[in-house]
């Protein structure tokens, strides 16, 4: 399970689903196992939302330059629930792609899908495509720990190792066996202590805390403020030389000045990485993000488009309905 | 989270916008009747009744701030209060042009300025500014491509009743030599040019309250351009 240790599951993930154990990731498509949508509009709504059907039309996102990763078809079963329903969506490189949506829509499971986390829950059935530069990541024949180091995630609650601030940034390249030291290595004379230092420093400045951290490098990461361990766990999935960061509500736990924090780093991040979040905070949505993806109820992709648009103008009833709060 | 506060916040801002239209369209009226009729009386109670006006306008004009601060409206809500924050403004200039027309209406000799078509000319932009007010109380979008049309036609006739003023200037006074009869004629001419001139403007506000209506209802700018 090395795969793990670059993207660690919190205490509160492995709870949301029990019975956490590592699967086989999708399974192959079976004829007739799609199970059929509930009425002739299809999906049963949560309380004053409109019933209306999705055009295909609200979901075309016309951009510059091209896509890093493309979801086709994408349907998620865990057990008998149909969590997301004929998902295809591209998301553009180093750009901010939102993922907004009320509770249980299908939009964190959506983003699980992107670094095959899902493949963690055993009742979880993954049917369709995710390709990351052109390659199916659900193909026999993908390394995961290879996957997970180019797609990176960051969890809602900060969830450092409980060790140094230099060790937190270091242990996956350690790991991974990018960055050798210690008396053998030295004896050897392949020590990279210097390199390991550099790494530490390029990522915790990357990731905006290295002003605040550099006299302290080797105090214990417990004693950082919350907004401190999340920049530090954006700065060791930095570690391991990602393409795209998946965020999952990154700063929903943290307080207005750490969120803006962030909300800062998350824009300059996406000058060389491909940002994906989920956020229950619209206005942070709004703020932060190129393009913008609602999920409504029953897993359904409903809207997917320049974030300009989907704040001033839906097209979607249902998604004016729920951005606007009738709803949700 | 139905935010039923937000939502009769909302209303309130769309009904308290139409009765400040209502009530400036009332001082456009007695501006009207003030010139056409030569009072006096009722030009200076427009002028007294534009302060109201004003405060009105700035007291909605923070509700707008209230709502984009502290309930960061999105989608047609966000068009909504934008559109209302610009549309009050043209209101409030419409109470500024009726204001002036009350001063000419007390600064002028009635019959310099006694001709049918300014008056036509007036309940025409009137009509329209009501119309537009309509249209944004209701959200009828066909009725703001019909306002926008309406006015080029009231353009054309500003034109051509201010040729018509100066043409009568030339014919009637070119021969004047008293310097004070000069001085008088001018004054005339000036004080019907400045009426042309602001009735025009009025329905010119008119159109900007239908392009904003355009706005909020479709999210189509065209009629802004």
């Amino acid at each position: 399970m090395t795969e793990s240790r670059t993207t660690p599951a919190t205490a509160g993930e492995a709870d949301a689903q029990s019975g956490e154990s590592i699967g086989d990731g999708r399974t192959g498509r079976v004829e007739g196992t799609t199970p059929e949508p509930v009425g002739d509009d299809g999906r049963e709504t949560t309380a004053g939302e409109s019933a209306e059907r999705p055009r295909e039309t609200w979901r075309e996102h016309t951009f510059e330059g091209e896509a890093i990763l493309s979801v086709d078809d994408l349907n998620v079963w865990y057990g008998d629930d149909h969590a997301l329903r004929d998902i295809s969506i591209d998301i553009p490189r180093e750009s901010v792609t939102a993922l907004i949506g009320p509770s249980g829509c299908g939009k964190s499971t959506f983003l699980r899908c992107l670094n095959r986390m899902n493949d963690r829950i055993r009742a979880a059935r993954v049917e369709g495509t995710v390709s990351y530069d052109g390659q199916d990541i659900y193909a026999d024949e993908v390394d995961l720990v290879e996957l997970r180091k180019r797609i990176g995630m960051v969890f809602q609650q900060p969830n450092p190792f409980p060790k140094s601030i230099r060790d937190n940034v270091a242990y996956a390249p350690r790991k991974h066996g990018d960055i050798e030291r210690g008396l053998l290595p030295k004896l050897l004379g392949r020590d990279d202590t210097d390199s390991e230092d550099e790494l530490v420093e390029r990522c915790l400045r990357d990731a905006a805390l290295w002003d605040e951290v550099a006299d302290r490098l080797d105090d214990n990461a417990l004693g950082l403020s919350g907004g401190q361990q999340q920049r530090l766990c954006i700065a060791r999935c930095l570690a391991v030389d990602p393409e795209i960061i998946l965020m999952d509500e990154p700063a929903s736990a943290l307080d207005p000045i750490a969120t803006a924090k962030i909300e800062e780093l998350i824009d300059e991040l996406a000058e060389d990485y491909t940002v994906v979040i989920v956020t229950h905070n619209m206005q942070q949505a709004a703020r932060i993000s190129d393009q913008t993806a609602v999920f409504l109820t029953g897993g359904e992709l409903v809207e997917y488009g320049a974030t300009e648009q989907v704040f001033e103008n839906p097209q979607s009833q249902r998604v004016e309905e729920y951005i606007t709060g009738k709803f949700g | 989270m139905a935010r039923h506060e937000y939502q009769a916040a909302l209303e309130e801002l769309r009904t308290d916008v139409a009765a400040l239209g209502d009530d400036v369209l009332a001082q456009l009226d007695r501006s009207l009747h003030a010139l056409e009729h030569d009072e006096t009386a009722a030009a200076n109670g427009v002028i007294e009744g534009d302060a109201e006006i004003n405060d009105r306008y700035l007291e909605l004009e923070a509700a707008c701030i209230d709502l984009i601060a502290l309930q960061q409206p999105v989608a047609s809500d966000l068009r909504f209060v934008v559109a209302s924050f610009k549309i009050l403004t043209d209101i409030e200039r419409i109470g500024d042009l009726a204001t002036n027309l009350a001063g000419y209406a007390i600064g002028t000799d009635g019959e310099a300025i006694a001709d049918v078509t300014l008056f036509e000319i007036g309940a025409a932009a009137h009509d329209l500014v009501e119309d537009a007010l309509a249209a944004y109380e209701t959200g009828d979008a066909d009725a703001c491509h019909r306002i926008a049309e309406r006015d080029d036609e009231i353009d054309s006739r500003c034109h051509r009743a201010s040729e018509r003023v100066v043409r009568d200037l030339i014919e009637q006074e070119a021969g004047a030599v008293d310097p004070w009869e000069v001085e008088a004629a001018i004054d005339d001419v000036s004080s019907v040019l400045l009426t042309i001139r602001d009735l025009e403007r009025v329905a010119d506000h008119g159109v900007n309250i239908a392009a904003r209506t355009l706005y909020l209802t479709e999210n189509d700018p065209a009629l802004l351009y």
